[in-house]
């Protein structure tokens, strides 16, 4: 597939969650205000962290008078599990220049990652560009409305807008059964993850299960299974 | 706490980085070994529904198995539609919009 066309995919695959993202771009914003931060730093931190969660769980924080050091070791801990994802999209990125992925690799998120490797794996590279450029713009479009309206929709879960994340990672973990093994793969992290949910706080379950699940697998797995 | 916040941002946005680039730049430098492609392949399998479950049949924390937990019926509409094979796009929004109206009718 042609870079461009690959590119706009990637954009068009995406819309499916630029609405939620948007609206919680919004929340976001009206509560970094709240907080006491300014537009500029709202908009500053959304371009240069991007990582909705560990924002969500900062601004709370700041508005606190939290430690900066408490703040920044919270953000690193929830984003451990880029780890994961920028292992299973780098072989996408072989021959690029290294500055390329030096940036792209700024551009990883749970809804591009979902996106791109359910679709292909390794993804297309121009494709996870495109859902990346999809998502960060409307993150950072949701987050300015947010900053100068506040937050748009006071409770986005009453719209269900909330359910959008699970409801894309859950029809594609389903997309990805192929085999037994596949099926074996997904239940076994469905339930340690939930398990794991329930006793440790923040997003250790996803970094456990990803971890632990992908590499029993590719101990026990037959090598012609890859 | 003024000239501390641009501070944060910087440590949250390094501390980002380095959960993201590491392994990017690393691994998308030479072929990989045939075991560590299928330990990569297998990463979503594990990835995606981590991070969906726990969302679908938590409640803050707590297990949340009812039929008055809206979630739970958005997640039987994404079963379904998804096992059809049908489109992405119009799967969450049917989820999205059962859950809203589970919601508003609880």
């Amino acid at each position: 597939m042609s870079a461009p066309r690959a590119l706009r995919d990637g954009v068009v695959a995406s819309l499916v969650v630029a609405p939620s993202v948007f609206v919680y771009g919004t929340v976001f914003g009206g509560l970094a205000v709240q907080a006491g931060l300014r537009t500029i730093e709202t908009l500053g931190m959304s371009l240069l962290v991007f990582a909705g969660a560990a924002q969500f769980a900062a601004v709370p924080m700041l508005g606190a008078g939290a430690s900066s050091l408490t703040i920044v070791l919270t953000t690193y801990v929830i984003n451990m599990r880029h780890y994961l994802m920028a292992a299973t999209l780098a072989p996408a990125f072989r021959g690029f220049p290294r500055r390329w992925v030096a940036l792209v690799a700024h551009g990883i998120n749970d809804e591009s990652f979902a996106i791109a490797v359910a679709r292909r794996n390794p993804p297309d590279p121009w494709f996870f560009i495109g859902s990346v450029l999809a998502v960060c713009g409307s993150f950072v479009a949701g987050v300015l409305v947010g900053t100068l309206l506040g937050g748009l929709v006071a409770d986005p879960a009453r719209w269900g807008l909330d359910f959008a994340f699970p409801a894309v990672f859950l029809a594609l973990a389903v997309s990805q059964l192929h085999s037994r093994a596949d099926w074996l793969a997904a239940l076994v992290s469905a339930v340690l993850a939930l398990g794991i949910a329930l006793v440790l706080p923040g997003n250790w379950h996803i970094v456990i299960t990803g971890v632990g699940v992908s590499t029993v697998g590719a101990l026990v797995l037959d090598r012609d299974a890859a | 706490m003024r000239s501390d916040v641009w501070i944060v941002i910087g440590g949250m946005a390094l501390a980002t980085y380095l959960t993201r680039a590491p392994l990017m730049l690393i691994l998308a430098r030479r072929p990989l070994p045939h075991r560590l492609r299928l330990w990569l392949r297998l990463i979503p399998l594990a990835v995606l529904p981590a991070l969906a479950v726990p969302l679908i049949v938590l409640d803050h924390g707590r297990l949340a198995v009812s039929t008055t937990h809206p979630p739970l019926w958005g997640a039987a509409v994404v079963l379904v539609l998804a096992a059809c094979r049908v489109n992405l796009l119009v799967t969450v929004a049917v989820a999205v919009g059962v859950v809203a109206l589970v919601r508003a009718l609880g």
